[in-house]
């Protein structure tokens, strides 16, 4: 999960890709311009042996991602910090990174962050989707001058992968499954050989050869397609990693009421949330996402993503409908109005077990906020 | 001379080697060890030569409390190498720590349990600082594989967690305890040193508490007058020490930790790559050769960029599930988590942890004395004069008979040889009261001793260890209902239902797990006839079936409100998980646990659910009816009266609330009959088979009732027993019904009818 704490801006190393002068009104920089000052940092504090390519160490890049508090460096990743020492020692081999997950665990941002990291750029970027072509993963042509010179480089458009090997950095391929196969398929000879041909030119240019620091990784969601459909010599070509949402309850509480207290502030909303009300919130968006309550009752899954950040954005409803319509912080009668929302935009099945799971889970909890949740539970619609 | 205290994480190689190493540098006086002090008398027995792993094994009983708990020994123990090596430098030997019986210990099944709650947030930060998941990873990072200055590093490590926990009244008792030991010993060797092996929790305060106090030996606390108690030697296996969870675990991965104390990180790595492989292609998944360089290669770089010189167990294992996992996980690694492994686990993960996690089994010595269930085994069997064995008759209504077959299935559920059931009772509700069986008490081979010995490890008496047996089959069953109920029965047969505790807690656990709501309705059925009725096996009001009952009452009527379907057949199976729970909130609301008004929320909820089954909302309403709601019944099947759901509604409420119909105040049966009175011949024939299941729920005597109230009603006289006695057989009547309606049809069609459509 993102902790989004972004930096000054006037630290920013003026070498980097994108002028900081520029970032001001940017929505949301990339990585490496966000946290510039902490990877200058560790890029100075450095004395780790780096891989051939890279712009950090092995171990500067994993403290960039998890945290160095001596540095100054902000953990960035909630999660297991395992998986990032799996996810790095990867990338450092010939094998490509898949991240794979369930929606809302953070894969894009750790991907985003890993390649800040390691190529200090995190914005060679493929997005993934039915539409997506070779030409938008490899490289296209100025049809211009294409017509008036012919096949050179001159006319040639490098899309990420090309540059990415070109340059020697990694490559972010982004919801790879929702591709065709076959388009993904185009990625097997630059993971294996790691050359890519172009066969409309001659002479060297023909011949891509990927340059040390190159790598891929891949983000997949287990909700799409899934990974089951790649082709086994795609898959063998990647490491996957599953990335689960967070497994504590008091580290995803914390994150739920930062998160939501930074957005309620940015919505004009003049009181920060009440952590009782996001108990409950936290609590069932947990059960209902594990299918088991926390005594270890099974319960139907729902068909909804419960994400961590769907959590935030509910605990952001709840608390700009209690301060703008009643002028308080939201109770858990707003929760389940806000719930309904999110839990059952899918299917009405999960309005059902949602409702179920008021009436009959919610009641066994002590606590105002349960009382309150239960009593509210006919707020739902239908 | 000065004492030196070496504080320990139980089970660590790394602390084992150190105590090694010390108690051989000093050659001490004394070597005094973590331990129970009521089994000083008999170390001579732990030190005959056994093969680890071993336990001591601790039971204990009066008016008040049951505890049992095992004190377990690997080769790489600390607390085993002391006593060991100790013993090979001519040291005398002693357990310094309370009985395991003190109420100290109330809490715990594992002495040497890491019992780390008490220090949660300190670790917690320390694995925050050296960005490591849990406190096994740090400490296989600090300890296991770089020891540069191990003593060193464990002092700090340990006055860190000291100084941040609060101590609780059990550990200063037991503190206070182990200095008198060490001040008595320190007093005794004069110039000699002596050596203290403690959890590394007690060192800090161990070393304060000697400084002043009396130097006389402690006496060892006895056991009060009423209780019985004691300690033997029982063989330990990994899995045993790998299955304490939560709070009561220990380090994991007992056969990794083995092979590092034998062979060394480097060594352990490898023979543990091979068994993984090995055992993964038993299972015939593909582990291809670059799978295996894979697996080398990221291990490598893992261990280099955590800082290790060998790879750590946690490298190896991510190295390993890098390589060899090529999709998705559904659940997260069990290292990471540090939770239990879930079914359903991935192959590779599975084999991984097995494979570390070892099945390695203790032996004893056999000049070691057998544990008390073998003596009690033939005691019981003497006394009920079973001892002779044969073909014996048992009356369960008596009590020496009764009292002969529980000894006798308690046998059976240990697994002993030479007892065999041929009859007797097969479930809750069989009323079969005489059991036959054959006993064979010879033993030629000795498999029925080494039997009972093996069995001692759960308990010193039969009963004891046939109650310890069954709460480890009902803990493994997850939520199979069938497993569950087989075990349940079992405990009734055993007589080991009047304990609540641990069984009825796997219970609990297992019946929350389960999904089949036909399966919990067959089980409820039986316990609460037991429960309710059951003089015989004397389960009732059992605390036991109450908390079953409780628990399958609840999860019955979760379940009912998830299901969701159309129109289809009745389903007889619910209908009855139903019943079941009407009966249960009708006849054990008062004495247990069981949420009326909740309930019929539930049945008010479901009855109303238009994307419910028929059947199951007619049963929902009659559950309600029941409960006392006083919805209008009438009104009810009125609003359930379309032809194609009508006889699986009515099965439903006639499965519950039959009474509704042959009340003579009541309405329903008039609504009924005019309902079916105003169906069409095409509609009547789609509802009618479903209307005769509807009415099988009626006994013949109430289905003559409600003959001769229709034949009231329609004001005709005639025997109501007749019009139950069809002339033919009514699948015949109801087909010529069929083919008259084809044949009318055939003809209107043709135009040779009049009036009908």
């Amino acid at each position: 999960m993102p902790l989004d704490t972004t930096e000054p801006q006037d630290t920013v190393d003026p070498q980097d890709v994108v002028d900081p002068q520029d970032t001001g009104d940017q929505q949301r920089p990339p990585a490496e311009v966000r946290f510039a000052a902490e990877l200058e940092r560790l890029r100075e504090n450095d004395a780790g042996p780096r891989p051939p390519g890279w712009a950090l160490s092995l171990t500067g890049a994993r403290r960039f991602v998890v945290g160095d508090d001596a540095l100054g460096v902000t953990r960035k990743f909630v999660g297991d910090t395992a998986l990032i020492d799996r996810a790095l020692v990867t990338l450092a081999t010939s094998r490509g990174l898949m991240l794979v997950g369930e929606p809302g665990t953070a894969k894009s941002l750790l991907s985003e962050l890993i390649a800040a990291a390691v190529s200090g750029a995190s914005t060679l970027t493929i997005q993934g989707g039915a539409a997506t072509t070779e030409d938008q993963i490899r490289y296209s042509w100025n049809y211009a001058l294409l017509v008036s010179e012919g096949p050179s480089t001159r006319s040639l458009v490098p899309a990420p992968l090309l540059t990415g090997m070109a340059e020697g950095k990694v490559v972010r391929f982004e919801e790879i499954t929702r591709c065709p196969l076959e388009v993904q398929d185009s990625l097997l000879s630059p993971l294996s050989d790691r050359v890519l041909a172009i066969p409309e030119l001659t002479g060297p240019d023909a011949m891509v050869f990927a340059r040390d620091g190159f790598n891929v990784i891949a983000t997949a969601n287990t909700r799409d397609r899934g990974v089951n459909e790649m082709s086994a010599a795609l898959k063998r070509r990647f490491n996957f990693e599953t990335v689960f949402p967070i497994a504590d309850f008091a580290t995803e509480l914390d994150l739920v009421e930062q998160e939501a207290a930074r957005l309620l502030e940015r919505s004009g909303v003049g009181v920060a949330p009440r952590r009782d009300v996001l108990e409950v919130l936290v609590t069932t968006f947990r059960e209902l996402r594990n299918a088991t309550t926390e005594e270890g009752r099974a319960m139907d899954r729902l068909s909804a993503v419960m994400s961590t950040a769907e959590a935030v954005s509910v605990a952001h409803a709840v608390g700009v409908r209690g301060w703008f319509l009643r002028g308080e912080a939201g109770g858990a009668a707003d929760i389940v109005e806000c719930l309904a929302g999110t839990a059952a935009k899918d299917s009405p099945d999960d309005l059902t077990r949602l409702r179920r799971y008021l009436e009959q889970q919610a009641p066994r909890r002590d606590g105002e906020q349960w009382r309150a949740l239960h009593a509210a539970r006919h707020r739902l619609p239908g | 001379m000065a004492v030196t205290f070496v504080g320990v994480r139980h089970h660590s190689p790394a602390c084992a080697r150190l105590v090694r190493d010390t108690i051989a540098r000093l050659r001490p006086a004394y070597v005094l060890v973590e331990g129970p002090a009521d089994f000083n008398g008999r170390l001579d027995e732990l030190l005959l030569g056994h093969e680890p792993p071993i336990a001591i094994y601790s039971f204990y009983r009066d008016a008040a409390r049951v505890h049992s708990s095992w004190s377990p020994f690997c080769g790489y123990s600390p607390e085993w190498t002391a006593l060991n090596a100790g013993r090979a430098a001519g040291a005398e030997l002693r357990f310094i720590d309370l009985p395991a019986w003190h109420p100290a210990f109330a809490a715990r099944g594992n002495r040497y349990a890491d019992a780390e709650r008490r220090y949660a947030d300190a670790t917690e930060r320390l694995c925050r600082e050296f960005a490591v998941d849990n406190t096994d990873v740090l400490w296989d990072h600090l300890f296991e594989i770089d020891a540069d200055d191990l003593p060193g590093r464990l002092d700090a490590y340990f006055d860190l967690v000291r100084g941040e926990a609060e101590p609780g009244p059990d550990d200063s008792e037991r503190e206070s305890y182990m200095a008198a030991w060490v001040r008595a010993a320190r007093a005794d060797a004069g110039d000699r040193p002596v050596v203290v092996v403690t959890g590394g929790f007690h060192k800090p305060a161990l070393e304060a508490l000697v400084r002043a106090g009396g130097t006389a030996w402690p006496e060892v606390p006895a056991p009060g007058e009423d209780a019985t108690g004691g300690s033997f030697l029982v063989p330990y296996s990994f899995r045993r020490l790998d299955a304490f969870t939560g709070y009561q675990s220990g380090m994991p991965s007992p056969e990794y930790y083995q092979r590092l104390w034998e062979d060394g990180p480097d060594g352990a790595a490898a023979a543990l790559t091979e068994t993984v492989v090995t055992r993964l292609r038993q299972r015939r998944q593909v582990v291809s050769t670059a799978d295996l360089i894979a697996a080398r290669t990221l291990t490598e770089g893992l261990t280099r960029l955590r800082g290790h010189r060998s790879p750590a167990r946690t490298d190896l294992l991510d190295g390993l599930v890098s390589a060899l996992v090529g999709e998705d996980l559904d659940q997260r690694l069990p290292w990471t988590s540090r939770g239990p492994l879930a079914p359903g686990a991935h192959p590779a993960v599975a084999e991984m942890v097995a494979a570390l996690s070892g099945n390695r089994v203790g032996r004893l010595h056999r000049d070691t004395p057998a544990p008390p269930l073998v003596h009690d085994a033939a005691a019981e069997l003497e006394r009920l004069g079973l001892a002779g064995g044969g073909r014996i008759t048992l009356k369960l209504t008596a009590a020496r008979g009764l009292e002969r077959s529980r000894a006798l299935h308690r046998l059976r559920v240990l697994g002993i040889p030479g007892v065999r059931r041929e009859s007797g009772p097969e479930t809750g509700a069989d009323p079969v009261l005489d059991e036959v069986w054959h006993v064979d008490t010879s033993d030629p081979d000795g498999t029925r001793t080494a039997a009972l010995i093996e069995a001692g490890a759960y308990g010193p008496t039969l009963g004891d260890a046939a109650a310890a047996v069954l709460d480890e089959r009902t803990a493994g069953a997850g939520g199979d209902m069938g497993r569950l109920a087989e075990a349940l029965f079992d405990a009734a047969l055993c007589g080991c239902a009047g304990q609540s505790g641990r069984i009825a807690a796997s219970l609990a656990a297992g019946v929350a797990g389960a999904s089949d709501v036909g399966a919990l309705g067959r089980a409820l059925d039986v316990v609460l006839g037991l429960w309710r009725h059951d003089h015989v096996l004397g389960t009732a009001r059992s605390p036991l079936f109450g908390t079953v009952i409780e628990e399958c009452t609840e999860r019955i009527l979760w379940l009912a409100e998830g299901i969701r379907g159309g129109p289809g057949p009745a389903d007889r199976a619910r209908l009855g998980a139903l019943a079941a729970a009407r009966d249960a909130l009708l006849h054990a609301s008062g004495t247990l646990r069981v949420d009326r008004d909740a309930a019929l929320g539930v049945a008010r909820r479901v009855a109303a659910a238009p994307d419910a089954p028929p059947d199951l909302r007619g049963a929902a309403f009659g559950l309600g009816r029941a409960l006392g709601d006083t919805a209008d019944p009438a009104r009810a099947v009125r609003g359930a009266a379309a032809p194609r759901v009508f006889g699986d509604w009515l099965a439903g409420l006639f499965a519950l609330a039959r009474q509704e119909v042959i009340d003579p105040g009541g309405t329903v049966l008039a609504v009924l009959d005019e309902l079916v009175g105003a169906l069409t011949e095409e509609d009547f024939l789609i509802a009618l088979p479903a209307l005769r299941q509807a009415f099988e729920y009626f006994p013949p005597r109430e289905r003559e009732t409600i003959a001769g109230r229709l034949l009231a009603r329609r004001g005709q006289g005639g025997s109501a027993r007749a019009l139950l006695r069809a002339p033919r057989d009514p699948l015949v009547v109801a087909e010529a019904r069929a083919l008259e309606e084809r044949v009318d049809r055939a003809l209107h069609a043709a135009g040779l009818t009049g009036g009908r459509p």
